[in-house]
């Protein structure tokens, strides 16, 4: 094998696994007959055949076509719940980093007392509290993720601020601001999509999760993990939609770890995230 | 040498000890779904704590298991005016702790439960009671404010022991009953051991042994009991594992009609649905069959009105609504109901036909039914969305008529009155839907004060027929109740999964 | 050390601080309360008014939070409403159980990651790396309760070879029982623990193992370990011993992170397996609105959590005497 392709294997298999789950949800409206709602219940729990390409349901409702539907939301709310998560921890990380001192601390505390909570109670506790739906999962969700990007960011922030042209920027009085998105962001960009592509992975498994506890979003929307949970309880004799929806759920996760693992040889080789993790008090 | 000699001793010594019991003890087995929140039978509320409690407690009737009450503690009892009952209690009853029963402990266990500080979930069964009298040391006289019906059926509560409580005993934690079995130990949240109790005064019991195992998931409870840990589970229990193991030869089981509805309940307070014809329009369009046979598998019973085939007071004439979703659709306009604007959904003056319908999450079939429901409506022309929350966030919103179209159940149904006065009388205790109709509520007393059996299914049946045509309840199915049990157990199956004749 | 040491525990107080103030915060905006839960469908306003009355819930929020810290400055932590019993007592046993449980899937998870790990690195390349590697990738992807399902419907339901559910005696009173020559509960005890630890342990065993391969694999190239390889020193004791101790660092570090999953990732195998630990107990206590028991937990979690991270913090600079501790 070339030199070149088995060292980016991970990459490109992973790029590969998340293009077709993509081109899959993408595509699926046009190339399928059928629509997300539609019941046929003396067809339930059908195995795959010409008419249904990934077999039907617990309500004989067309799997290919709720199968689709679901990569879009759950990548969906993967995706959002990350940004989220990315956008207010790197914020934080760098206002704790650049600034130190009492920010600093005031800051890790915080970050401390969200830790302190098993990710699932918390994200269950919020959800409880905000009420059922889409855009509340989102934000459980980020409320649990966002306190790794601010470690990391805080921490890379940390060892750049004492560079020597950082520090003679300072010097000379440039703003805060620019400092930070000119010198330092660039920095931090790397490791945060390291740790952002594997955080879909997560968030995705954890999305299922909470769908298993009955608190993800509601029916009918065909989330893979409320599909996986009705799975699970006809596991016994009706095998086929547990496996068909557990194997979309891991094959995806795969792939953004592949890639997050490939892009991670090649935008963080030095491990910054993996050492930062470790030393993040 | 002396050494060897001690150590010789001392290992002997440490193997007799260590060596196992004689004969295995027959320890009977059964998987809870939840655990006992206490095990004080006046505040009980869950379904482990009515199971348990029946063990350890006597009342004075027993319920058979056609529901009729049986002597227990009270050997025999009289309705010498409309509004008195006499209890005379037997002799000789024990209470765990060794003190005897008498008339003062019921009068105690009865005047308690009435007393709004202790909490008593079932006190509005006993309001009626007006006074309790001690008339001598074995026997009970109740005083009623009026006639009285279902009494009876609701004295199988368990007695407590006066003196233990009043000199700061906890039943809630550590009961003491005159039950057949006693509290060996309680691992909270994880299993509750009783064992027998020797002076019991029926004879003490055959078993070494009854736990009560808590695993919450149906699934894996049902699993448990294929692998052989545990003896007993009944229900709730999901479909498909119901018939998996009624298929299966060599367990004991009992499948049987229970008293226990599902239903959907309207807010009659609510727009659009403060129309019955509107509600019966709705329920037209709810295929009971596909969710009785296609959720749940067939393992309950599609219901025809709200009297349950199990009570005295059932007819088959009595018909709610069926599925018709033609005959919705042309009520449904002749209601003004028309799609003006192209859109598939039906609308009235500007206004969408929206509906939400509501559950709570610890149910996976109920769940099911729901999004089932919401499609077919959907199907037809009304724009219907699910709402699911956990139950301590749905049932108050239920409670506080929040909510247009529910799902939920009832349990416990020993008498139609159980199902029907609370909830249907204007203004009723858990009339979440704000029904409210004259005659039902004339009727509905009537049944409760009317001693005759015969007065009572007429005035029951009378109410019923209003309700399914005014729908304020629909009741979706009639729920099954299954047990599923080691052959080797001699189990007479209770609908209410009362225990009480593993033991022997 | 010491200093650092005390300065770290002098962090718990805010941290202790913050994470009852923000549970608090939560239960507030939670619909429904302990009341209606305890009285249930045949609740009047007025048995939930005096209800309420008699759990103190009616007392402004300033009161009721500062009689939390109050107590809890004085070491209590509250008596459960449902349970009828002191939320210390309710979660004292179940702790051992979740820690049980946890230590075990970390043991496990070491264990095979390690072997995993050394395995790959040390054929790298070969079908054995790519096996390894592939299992690793697979175990890190896989949602746990699906796992946990499979596994009981396999080993449990289908072959009978562990008991599905429950607990048997806590692993330390079953060793004693061993020792004394009764093996019985020890066996029950770890088969028991079987299934549980290895769903929960499986992901940080992928974990581990990816990372055990990256640092032996590290080591592997340095020139001093090329140089002894060129001299014909006994090579594969060499690697072994200067892989695995270079790995050591990273490797303590990922526990302290993995055990902190492993706490939270108990939780849903709890529910599963029926495993009465802090999890379980976590779930029952939300659906109930039993809010000291909550409180309770969550402070538990949190102290647990911030305890691991400072010993694997400690333990570095005992390993690596050139980390500075700051």
């Amino acid at each position: 094998m070339p030199k070149a392709l088995s060292e980016n294997l991970s990459l490109y298999v992973g790029a590969a696994i998340v293009t077709t789950i993509v081109a899959f949800a993408v595509l699926s409206p046009f190339l399928s007959p059928y629509d997300v709602e539609t019941m046929d219940m003396p067809n339930r729990f059908a195995w795959p055949s010409p008419e249904h390409w990934l077999g039907t349901d617990n309500f004989g409702r067309d799997l290919w076509t709720r199968m689709a539907e679901g990569a879009r939301i759950s990548v969906l709310i993967a995706v959002s719940s990350v940004a989220i998560a990315v956008v207010v921890g790197t914020l934080i990380g760098l206002i704790a980093g650049y600034f130190g001192g009492w920010t600093d601390l005031l800051i890790m505390r915080v970050v401390d007392i969200f830790l302190g909570f098993p990710p699932i109670i918390l994200a269950l506790a919020i959800i409880a509290a905000l009420g059922p739906g889409a855009l509340n999962l989102i934000l459980a969700l980020s409320a649990v993720f966002w306190t790794e990007y601010a470690r990391v960011v805080r921490a890379v922030t940390l060892a750049q601020r004492e560079i020597d042209y950082v520090a003679a920027a300072r010097a000379i009085g440039a703003s805060p601001v620019r400092i930070l998105l000119i010198e330092i962001l660039p920095n931090v960009i790397g490791p945060v999509i390291v740790l952002a592509t594997l955080g879909l992975g997560t968030a995705i498994i954890a999305e299922s999760g909470l769908s298993f506890l009955g608190f993800g979003v509601q029916p009918p929307t065909p989330t893979w993990g409320w599909t996986l949970a009705y799975g699970t309880r006809y596991l016994r004799t009706e095998p086929w939609l547990s496996i068909v929806s557990g194997l979309a759920i891991m094959i995806t996760v795969l792939g953004f770890n592949l890639f997050g693992d490939g892009l991670r040889d090649k935008l963080d080789p030095r491990g910054v995230a993996r050492r930062v993790r470790r030393n993040a008090t | 040498m002396k050494i060897n000699v001690n150590f010789a001793a001392a290992a002997a010594i440490a193997m007799a000890v260590m060596a196992p019991a004689g004969a295995s003890a027959e320890v009977i087995t059964l998987g809870a779904d939840v655990d006992a929140g206490t095990l004080d039978p006046r505040t009980q509320r869950d379904t482990t704590a009515y199971r348990v409690n029946n063990l350890l407690y006597d009342g004075l009737v027993n319920l058979d298991a056609g529901l009729n009450a049986q002597p227990n503690l009270a050997v025999s009892w009289e309705n010498p005016e409309p509004t008195v009952w006499i209890f005379k209690l037997r002799e000789g009853v024990k209470f765990h702790d060794g003190s005897d029963l008498t008339a003062e402990d019921v009068v105690y266990t009865f005047e308690t439960i009435l007393d709004p500080e202790l909490g008593a979930r079932f006190r509005s069964l006993y309001t009626p009671i007006s006074s309790i009298e001690a008339v001598d040391p074995l026997t009970v006289k109740f005083e009623l404010t009026e006639p009285y019906a279902p009494l009876l059926s609701y004295m199988d509560l368990g007695i407590v022991p006066s003196d233990y409580v009043e000199g700061g005993g906890d039943l809630a934690t550590a009961p003491v009953g005159s039950g057949p079995m006693k509290l060996a130990n309680w691992a909270r949240g994880s299993k509750i051991e009783l064992e027998p109790f020797a002076d019991y005064w029926g004879g003490a019991p055959a078993v070494d042994g009854f736990e009560f195992v808590v695993v919450a998931d149906n699934t894996s409870r049902a699993q448990a009991f294929e692998a052989g840990d545990l003896s007993i589970i009944q229900s709730p229990l999901s479909p498909q594992d119901i018939q998996r193991l009624e298929a299966s030869d060599d367990i004991g089981k009992a499948v049987m009609g229970g008293v226990g509805i599902t239903y959907i309940n309207f807010n009659t307070a609510a727009e659009p649905l403060t129309d019955p014809a509107m509600r019966r329009a709705i329920a037209m369009l709810i295929d009971q069959d596909t969710i009785v046979n296609g959720i749940y598998e067939g393992v309950d019973e599609v219901a025809t009105s709200i009297l349950l085939p199990s009570s005295w007071a059932y007819s088959a004439d009595i018909s709610q609504p069926t599925y018709d979703p033609e005959g919705a659709k042309a009520a449904l306009a002749e209601l003004g109901w028309s799609d003006s604007d192209g859109d598939g959904i039906l609308d009235k003056d500007g206004e969408d036909l929206s509906i939400e319908v509501s559950t709570h999450s610890e149910d996976p079939n109920r769940i099911q039914a729901v999004e089932f429901i919401q499609a077919m409506l959907k199907q037809n022309g009304v724009d219907a969305t699910v709402s699911i929350a956990d139950w301590p966030a749905f049932f108050p919103s239920v409670q506080d008529g929040q909510h247009q179209i529910a799902l939920l159940g009832w349990l416990n149904i020993v008498d139609p009155d159980r199902l029907m006065f609370a909830q249907f009388t204007t203004g009723g205790p858990q009339n979440y839907g704000s029904y409210s109709n004259d005659d039902v509520d004339t009727l509905l007393a009537e049944g409760r004060s009317a001693i005759a059996t015969d007065e009572r299914i007429a005035a029951y049946q009378a109410a019923a027929e209003i309700i399914s045509e005014e729908v304020p309840y629909y009741v979706i199915s009639y729920q099954g109740y299954q047990v599923f049990y080691d052959p080797e157990l001699d189990l007479e199956p209770d609908v209410r999964g009362m225990m009480r004749s593993a033991i022997d | 050390m010491l200093a650092y040491t005390a300065g770290r525990l002098a962090l718990f107080v805010p941290m202790v601080v913050g994470i009852v103030v923000v549970t608090f915060v939560i239960m507030q905006l939670l619909p429904g309360d302990t009341a209606i839960i305890l009285l249930g469908e045949d609740a009047t306003p007025q048995m939930l008014a005096e209800t309420r009355a008699a759990l103190g819930l009616d007392k402004p929020w300033y009161v009721r939070l500062g009689t939390y810290f109050a107590d809890l400055a004085r070491g209590d932590l509250g008596r459960s409403a449902f349970l009828n019993e002191s939320v210390a007592n309710i979660i004292a046993p179940r702790l051992w159980a979740t820690l049980e449980l946890a230590l075990v899937a970390l043991l496990i998870s070491v264990v095979l990651g390690m072997v995993l790990g050394v395995a790959a690195a040390l054929w790298r390349g070969t079908l054995v790396d790519t096996f390894a590697m592939l299992f690793a990738q697979i175990g890190v992807s896989m949602p746990v309760f699906w796992l946990g399902i499979l596994l009981m419907l396999l080993l449990a339901v289908n072959l009978g070879w562990l008991p599905a559910i429950g607990r048997g005696e806590p692993l330390s009173s079953a060793f004693g029982m061993a020792l004394a020559g009764n093996p019985g509960p020890l066996l029950d005890s770890l088969a028991h623990l079987a299934m549980p630890a290895l769903t929960l342990g499986l992901n940080s065993a992928a974990v581990i193992s990816r990372l055990v391969r990256s640092a032996m694999l590290e080591t592997l190239n340095q020139d001093f370990i090329r140089t002894a390889h060129a001299k014909g020193l006994l090579v594969g004791r060499v690697i072994l011993v200067h892989g695995l101790r270079n790995a050591l660092l990273p490797i303590v570090s990922v526990i302290g992170l993995r055990f902190g999953a492993l706490l939270g990732g108990a939780v849903l195998t709890e529910n599963i397996f029926g495993w009465p630990g802090l999890g379980q107990l976590a779930v029952s206590a939300m659906s109930q609105r039993d809010i000291p028991l909550i409180q309770g937990v969550v402070l538990c979690f949190a102290l647990l959590f911030a305890l691991v991270n400072l010993i694997v913090d400690l333990a570095y600079t005992v390993i690596d005497p050139r980390v500075r501790l700051d």
